[in-house]
């Protein structure tokens, strides 16, 4: 069990290895991953355990020495990537990002709560023809086919990427933010005041109508 | 025929929820004969303009008429034996603009959920990597819904008087034209009521003028604002510095 020196900062050979390969990985790697990496370069394979535990004091030692670097969990892998309190900076040094259109993040969003979905469910949700968002949320690797479905002409199941995952941040699927509930729209002080006057009935009671 | 092609464009279900906000009507109760014949007024406007994907909305359009016919027609009276028997045929379609609502709430989660890791910058990312997510396309149409441009057109064209018609000639008005006389207009920096753009003159003229403002508000040449009570909105010249020029749709 390795057990790095707090005191003097110093770093195991495996928590420098995973630096590394944090470092210059373009994707996220996980647990797995990085063992198997190791094993190939040294013969032998860390357990999960110590490489979680390398990547808690890989951590522990940015955050005690002042840097900007952390390693997160997205996508079920490792990334190391920079702290929010230096983004203006970065921001001004990279292009700014173009955010995903109201199409595509609704789109987005009936798939990843409801996948594995068809065209049809996600068309009949949105009362509009999905094509144009499909493709593009495809293009962008943050859907993909997953299958087919077993009804009438068997059409295809779409559902979220890994690339998904870690687009929006999250380690996996348990972590997206829950599915609101109408009750919940409701009793959240947060919607916005137009959301409250088209959910809040204005008059309880159910009267059928009578023309 | 000039096809104005919104790849951000709101569908049926948005244009009801904008007809149920801004008559702050009840969703549990919503008058489906008025809505139905409004909606229709919309996909009839819409399909004048030539807009994309009016197919869907006309399909809402169907689903409204059938509902206000069903409310129209006398009830039998329910069965003794069946008594769950009287839904109301409305009920389906609320049931849908609350899912609806559901996923659009949702969807404004997830884009808060991304603003955040956007803060968390990796290594390809900082770099200019080609990989990053960016949505490309022209940018969003205006500050401004369309429905509620669209609202304001239909005022325009209901409150104008048709000239008299001395000629049977029938006039073509091109949209590229009328980019030219739209941006004319705005040249001395003020901003003008649409309404006042098109004052006395043909249909046609209207409608390829309203086509010119929304492709120069695209195009990121024009701004639009929309006018205190919705009777027209106001369009006004962009400053020319550093305006560069958005992708034109074919």
């Amino acid at each position: 069990m390795l057990q790095p020196e707090r005191n003097g900062m110093a770093a195991t050979p495996l928590m420098q290895g995973i630096e590394a390969l944090l470092f210059v990985a373009d994707a996220p790697l996980s647990a797995e991953e990085l063992a198997a990496l190791w094993e190939r370069a040294y013969g032998t394979r860390p357990e999960a355990g110590e490489i979680e535990q390398a990547i808690a004091a890989l951590n522990d030692v940015y955050e005690k020495t002042g840097r900007v670097f952390r390693i997160y969990r997205w996508g079920g892998g490792f990334r190391l990537a920079t702290m929010a309190s230096v983004s203006p900076l970065l921001q001004c040094y990279k292009q700014q990002e173009v955010k995903l259109s109201q199409t595509l993040l609704e789109t987005l969003a009936i798939i990843a709560y409801r996948q594995p979905i068809t065209k049809p469910e996600i068309d009949h949700i949105r009362g509009v023809n999905s094509d144009y968002a499909i493709r593009r949320l495809q293009e962008l690797e943050l859907i993909e086919i997953k299958g087919r479905s077993d009804t009438v002409g068997r059409p295809l199941l779409y559902g979220t990427t890994r690339r998904f995952l870690e687009h929006f941040g999250l380690n996996s699927l348990d972590d997206l933010p829950e599915l609101p509930e109408l009750q919940q729209l409701l009793e959240n002080p947060e919607i916005q005041r137009e959301h409250l006057r088209l959910l809040y009935p204005l008059e309880p009671e159910q009267d059928e109508p009578s023309e | 025929m000039y096809r104005v092609r919104l790849p951000v464009f709101e569908g049926p279900l948005d244009l009801l929820l904008y007809f149920i906000r801004r008559d702050e009507l009840d969703i549990y109760d919503i008058p489906v004969a008025r809505i139905a014949d409004e909606f229709l007024a919309y996909v009839r406007l819409m399909e004048e303009l030539d807009l994309d994907g009016v197919g869907d909305f006309l399909y809402l359009a169907a689903v409204l008429l059938h509902i206000k016919a069903q409310m129209l027609l006398p009830r039998p009276p329910a069965p003794a034996d069946n008594e769950a028997e009287p839904a109301d045929p409305r009920q389906e379609l609320v049931e849908r603009l609350l899912n609806y609502l559901r996923y659009k709430d949702a969807a404004g989660r997830l884009d808060a959920q991304v603003e955040a890791r956007q803060q968390l910058y990796t290594r390809g990312a900082a770099a200019g990597a080609g990989d990053e997510v960016a949505e490309q396309g022209p940018p969003p149409l205006a500050p401004v819904p369309l429905f509620e441009l669209l609202d304001a057109l239909r005022r325009v064209l209901e409150r104008r008087v048709e000239p008299p018609a001395h000629t049977v000639r029938r006039e073509i008005y091109s949209v590229e034209a009328q980019m030219d006389y739209v941006q004319a207009q705005l040249q001395d920096g003020r901003a003008r009521p649409f309404g006042e753009l098109v004052a006395g003159r043909p249909r046609g003229f209207v409608i390829a003028t309203f086509l010119a403002v929304l492709e120069l508000a695209r195009q990121g040449r024009i701004w639009i604002r929309l006018l205190d009570g919705r009777e027209d909105f106001l369009v006004e010249a962009c400053e020319a510095t550093a305006m560069e020029e958005a992708d034109v749709a074919a």
